[in-house]
């Protein structure tokens, strides 16, 4: 049955043909409005919000026939030229869209609350966003965007958006000679970041500069971009049946009935599908082992495992064949706690055959990694203060509001597209290519824009299924996980049980640190193996220490599979290192800054451990030279936190127990963040870039943007090479028939990596340039023209454009086409460093803990965009703050997930959000383009600790699992309590 | 979104009850709730929006009527309500689903963790039924959450007192959260009210001189029963001070 609904679509009325159960979204989209995306179904992520009779409403939970004689509004209305509106534009200069999936929803919600009310408050601002969930920006700049529209509406002039630059409070290299708490800090809205600038820096034309994104027009106006704005003609939907159960063996599946449901093409699942051993991990060639999936097994090892998929004409006729297939389990005994699953009797995940280099597999050990640096058994022994913890940590999701999302086809040469939401393209090209038994030759993966990653994306997770039905019906075919599905049957950060032992002499030095992970791999290895790796170059590297140790079991269990989460590991270590330390300068009553910098590693220490840990990890115990600190801004980014939160307040006892509010007590917390850039010896990434006729370039990069603004800033970079503005350099990324090689968006690599190979190829281009120029302007030394404003000048000041030496080159005499390409891969892993700040209010009659504010004063070297990094820096604390507080993968006894939606899994909105403040403080590594190391992850590695540390400054008490939940709180504040000598 | 089969949209209550005498056949108000539901169905939709249920008026009694597809963010605006009901609406539901989601729905679901449910019940809310001949034309709300709406009726109206000095105390993850449990108090001369969440399968109204008498709150992963009720108690303590009771 169908309904024709006649509704005004953006001024316009319009019919459609509809069936009862479809929703607004789905008949906007095959209306051809692509601002709309899916998020959920049940509308919590805004991410298809339209105007609905003028007011912002989630079109997933709007029947179209309800739609019938109302008004609609999408952000396709304000496309009436190619100019954007003031809203957009708004939005555009403050760098408020990262991946920019529900851009839409946040320029119609300004629309609709600026029309209502033209200068709102911030409050009424946030409560407009409260139903646009963000995984990107933590608000922060799109409410200074509502601001700015707001005002330029009003005929209120406004300044460029642009970093505040602030004065140093340090030499560099030393803490003031004064504690910096004594003056007010620097005044300016939040979004703005506070620039601290290095003297060793200088002034550029297009690097370091508040550059515009280059994929900002096409994210602002809504036009198609992600994954799922194409539809190839004739294009099937894939549905996945997934296990309810933990762990069971298959013992039959009749698929018989699925078949016969109409419209159905394919149904696949152990009994018709290649058996392929590999592991989903998106990593560099050859993947660490252990190798322990298929595409369908004949055994499930976690609730939402695949069992079999269906392929069919619309996605109601997928899901009724989904319902229909039957399956016969043998439902076997489960192990979810890495705790236990080393116990001879736990169940045993992985006893199959034909998975090799499993560690032990009667005691589902996946790995066990270990190294040593110093005597560590003989400093624990003789050294004065002895100091074991144990930690928790637990198990969360990377959110990115666009689901996983792939489809695939045969193109005309029969070779395989994939077009799909993934952070490593070439990795999925090569992992796919055994499973579907084709050549990597004849697969092209095509990454468009993502709606978000976070980790999640950094695997080869869906692209075989679509890939196996592509073949199996020869027809084009989309599989898009739901939200529940992406909760379960996508990837998670690993849970972990972290040991720290500590030794520290009578100064207050360490002597040891002896750190012992049980990491839980759920039911397959994929990153099971590196990201503990990186819990222990994290865990140990950040202090100085006579002597360490890192002891690791990464254990099989049967929880939903933990992958890549931004941060990869260190979220978890420095979440025990940096609460451990605390408590050990509190025992011995030290100041905790103080204890803390007096071992943390400074310029020219070494990172002894480090080589020995890792995919390539150093087999001797000793090596003649040890990778050192090169740069290091920490004592500026802990003088301007310190004076940024007020840290002085930690001892005005008024302050922490406010008279008005007696069962209030606050708290400011701090943690000392340490990280890497890049893999050493192993990330790599290529580049490639040619003159056009107008003096203009194409950039083709394997790097993968999520959002990150990474193609802004490789192109920023590639622009200060080739003297242009940055509209000049064309970016296209990346698709793995048309760009170079990239490993892929992972490791914090992206600009250190990715942009060096940039710089090299530009600067390739640039010698071209010069030479060509030389000879137009008959100069004999060629290194003596230098290229800017899109001119190449001579010494004697002539000079010719760019177009004339693109017409010239291209057209004229001695043609050739002026391009270069490089790629590039490095022996260094410089560190950024960051000082997180937390202040916290605790509830302690209740255990509600609420975050007032976060601090973060990061060292990434030199910011080629300050908007964007300090953007990457606001999310980042939000996401580590969603961690700290409130997300967690809560499973029954039977390993469900009993909250896999948004709400009952709770992430940050709007209007609950902590002041947040960033300061980017310059340091110069000389090792990255232009001086610039990572700023990706590193926000995600202190906000946990801080909190915790911010917990402990409020009320004494020290809480060694995750999340802060109210009733975790309280249960500790209660057990504290009773431990209290009475009376 | 379940697979509705079919959809109605009657023109006046009548043709409503009588579409809704099928047991296949919901009522659809805002939305929020049933089409967010994935799981299959061969339920018929009977969409509530032409029967002119939205408006929210006075009535002579000193009460204020709100129609039952009159939606939260229309509560959240009426000028007729308090402030802190209004804030209540507003907090309910975020922005994009607030516009959408109704009164109405807000009765027929019973939410055990609805604020604004509390809040209608501490404001002595009297919900207006029209269909079955079993059902009173009006009932108390917190009669209702426990019976539930009774099969072939209608909710068409709440009326509420919008008078008295009120207070809210809640704990929850995160100052948005949905609060694991929270106290809504009401005072007027003479009276006094104090309704919780998340104690019960509903809201219910407390004895404000032992709150937690008779409560027995099933424990879930944001709060086990005995948090539950120590919470109960903590934050009625609390509503009840800043009301001076």
């Amino acid at each position: 049955m169908t309904l024709d609904v006649t509704f005004e679509l953006n001024g316009v009325p319009v019919t459609a043909t509809v069936e009862p159960h479809h929703t607004l979204r789905e008949a906007l989209r095959r209306l051809g409005m692509f601002s709309v995306h899916y998020g959920s179904d049940s509308g919590e992520t805004g991410a298809a919000a339209v105007l609905y009779d003028g007011r912002l409403a989630s079109s997933d939970v709007i029947l179209a026939a309800s739609a019938d004689g109302h008004s609609v509004t999408t952000v396709e209305s304000l496309n009436v030229s190619p100019d954007l509106h003031p809203v957009q534009t708004a939005f555009v200069a403050v760098g408020a869209f990262q991946s920019g999936y529900s851009a839409g929803a946040m320029i119609l919600g300004t629309l609709a609350l600026l029309e209502e009310n033209p200068d709102p408050s911030e409050d009424e601002i946030r409560d407009m966003l409260s139903g646009i969930l963000d995984r990107e920006t933590a608000y922060v700049k799109p409410v200074e965007a509502v601001k700015r529209t707001a005002a330029v509406l009003r005929g209120t002039e406004t300044e460029p958006f642009a970093p505040l630059v602030i004065d140093s409070l340090t030499d560099g290299s030393r803490p003031p000679a004064e504690p910096p708490t004594g003056s007010p800090a620097p005044e300016a809205p939040h979004a703005v970041p506070r620039l601290v600038p290095s003297r060793e820096v200088p002034d550029m034309a297009v690097v370091g500069k508040p550059e515009v994104k280059v994929d900002a027009v096409r994210l602002a106006k809504g036009n198609p971009a992600f994954t799922d704005d194409i539809e190839p003609r004739g294009m099937l939907y894939a549905k996945v049946l997934r296990s309810p159960h933990a762990h069971a063996r298959i013992v039959s599946i009749d698929d018989s009935a699925a078949r016969a449901v109409p419209g159905v093409h394919a149904v696949l699942h152990h009994g018709n599908t290649l058996r392929v051993k590999y592991a989903s991990g998106g990593q560099s060639w050859p993947n660490p082992h252990p190798y322990d999936q298929v595409s369908f097994d004949d055994r499930v090892r976690h609730v939402g495992d695949r069992v079999a998929a269906v392929a069919a004409e619309t996605v109601e006729a997928a899901e009724e064949a989904v319902r229909l297939i039957e399956v016969t389990y043998d439902v076997l005994p489960a192990v979810f706690d890495e705790r236990f699953a080393m116990d001879p009797d736990a169940p045993k995940v992985h006893d199959e055959e034909d998975t090799t280099h499993i560690c032990d597999p009667q005691r589902n050990l996946v790995h066990h990694i270990a190294a040593k640096r110093g005597d560590v058994e003989g400093n624990l022994a003789a050294a004065p203060h002895v100091f074991e913890q144990t930690f928790r940590v637990h198990q969360v999701q990377q959110c990115p509001i666009e689901p996983h999302i792939s489809m695939a086809w045969l193109d005309s040469d029969e070779r395989m597209v994939v077009r799909t939401a993934t952070q490593v393209p070439f990795h999925t090209r090569r992992m796919l290519a055994p499973l579907i038994d084709m050549d990597i030759k004849d697969i092209r993966v095509i990454k468009p824009r993502i709606g978000g990653g976070f980790g999640a994306k950094q695997e080869m997770l869906i692209e075989d299924i679509v890939a196996h039905l592509a073949i199996a019906t020869r027809r084009p075919v989309r599989l898009e996980l739901d939200r529940a599905e992406e909760f379960y049957a996508s990837r998670t950060r690993h849970p972990q049980t972290i040991t720290y032992r500590t030794a520290v002499d009578g100064d207050g030095r360490l002597l040891a640190q002896d750190m012992s992970i049980i990491g839980n791999t759920g039911p397959y290895g994929t990153h099971g193996f590196t990201v503990q790796i990186v819990s222990g170059l994290r865990g140990l590297t950040s202090y100085n220490a006579a002597s360490k140790r890192f002891d690791c079991h990464v254990v099989y269990t049967n929880i939903p599979v933990p992958g890549a989460y931004r941060g990869y590991g260190a979220p978890q270590a420095e979440f025990a290192l940096e609460a451990h330390m605390e408590d050990i300068a509190r025992a011995l009553d030290l100041d905790p800054i103080e204890f803390k910098r007096r071992n943390w590693v400074k310029v020219g220490d070494e990172m002894d451990i480090a080589p020995h840990l890792g995919e390539r990890a150093v087999a001797e115990e000793e090596l003649d030279e040890y990778p050192r600190i090169m740069s290091s801004g920490i004592e500026e980014c802990v003088a301007q936190g310190m004076r940024e939160v007020d840290w002085n307040r930690r001892n005005d006892a008024a302050w922490k127990a406010p008279a008005d509010r007696p069962n209030i007590r606050r708290g400011i917390g701090f943690a000392f963040c340490m990280h890497g850039t890049a893999i050493p010896f192993l990330d790599m990434g290529g580049c490639s870039i040619k003159l056009n006729d107008d003096g203009s370039f194409n950039m083709l990069i394997g790097a993968t943007d999520l959002g990150t603004g990474a193609d802004t800033v490789i192109g920023q970079i590639a622009a200060e090479v080739l003297g242009v503005p940055l509209d000049d350099i064309k970016v296209y990324s990346s698709d793995t028939d048309m760009t170079p090689f990239d490993t892929g968006a992972y490791a914090s690599s992206t600009t250190y990596i990715s942009g060096t190979a940039a710089l090299r190829a530009a600067e390739a281009v640039r010698e071209r340039l010069k030479a060509r120029a030389a000879m137009l302007l008959e100069v004999d030394e060629p290194c003596t023209i230098e290229l800017r404003d899109r001119r190449a000048y001579a010494a004697d000041g002539r000079s010719v454009t760019l177009e004339e030496i693109a017409l010239d080159s291209l057209h004229w005499q001695e043609q050739e086409q002026i391009m270069g390409t490089a790629s590039h891969v490095s022996p260094d892993c410089p560190p950024p460093f960051a000082a997180q700040f937390a202040e916290v209010e605790v509830d302690v009659d209740t255990g509600q803990v609420t975050v007032t504010k976060l601090v973060m004063a990061v060292d990434c070297g030199v910011a080629i965009n300050p908007v964007t990094a300090s953007g990457q820096v606001e999310g980042g604390m939000i996401q580590a703050l969603g961690y700290a507080h409130c997300e967690e993968i809560v499973l029954d006894d039977g390993g469900r997930m009993v909250n896999p939606s948004f709400g009952p899994y709770k992430i940050y909105r709007a209007d609950e959000m902590p002041d947040t403040v960033v300061y980017l403080v310059q340091t110069m590594e000389d090792s990255g383009p232009f001086g610039a190391k990572a700023v990706a992850e590193i926000p995600k590695d202190g906000v946990a600790p801080a909190v915790r540390n911010a917990i402990l400054d409020a009320t004494g008490v020290a809480i060694n699992d995750l999340p802060f939940t109210p009733e975790r709180v309280w249960a500790a504040l209660q057990a504290a309590a009773s431990q209290r000598p009475s009376g | 979104m379940p697979l509705v089969a079919e959809y109605h949209r009657p023109a006046s209550l009548d043709e409503a009850l009588e579409l809704l005498g099928s047991p296949r056949r919901v009522a659809l108000a805002g939305g929020t709730m049933l089409n967010a539901d994935r799981e299959p169905s061969d339920l018929e939709a009977v969409d509530l929006q032409a029967l002119g249920l939205d408006t929210i008026a006075a009535t002579d009694a000193g009460r204020v009527r709100i129609g039952a597809t009159a939606t939260l963010d229309a509560v959240r605006r009426c000028e007729l309500l308090g402030d802190s009901l209004r804030d209540l609406a507003r907090a309910e539901q975020p922005s994009t689903l607030r516009t959408l989601a109704t009164v109405g729905g807000l009765v027929a679901k019973a939410s055990s963790e609805s604020l604004l449910l509390a809040a209608l019940l501490a404001h002595d809310a009297q919900v207006e039924l029209v269909g079955s001949s079993a059902a009173a034309a009006e009932s108390g709300l917190a009669g209702l959450l426990a019976t539930g709406v009774p099969r072939g009726s209608l909710v068409t109206a709440v009326t509420v007192d919008p008078s008295g000095r009120t207070a809210t105390a809640r704990t929850g993850r995160t100052p948005a959260d949905v609060p694991i449990v929270a106290a809504y108090g009401r005072r007027i001369e003479g009276f006094a009210a104090v309704a919780l969440t998340g104690v019960a399968d509903h809201p219910v109204l407390v004895d404000v001189g032992d709150p937690t008498s008779g409560l027995n709150p099933a424990g879930d992963f944001r709060g086990s029963r005995e948090y539950r009720l120590h919470l109960a108690g903590t934050l009625t303590a609390r509503v009840m001070q800043e009301l001076h009771l």
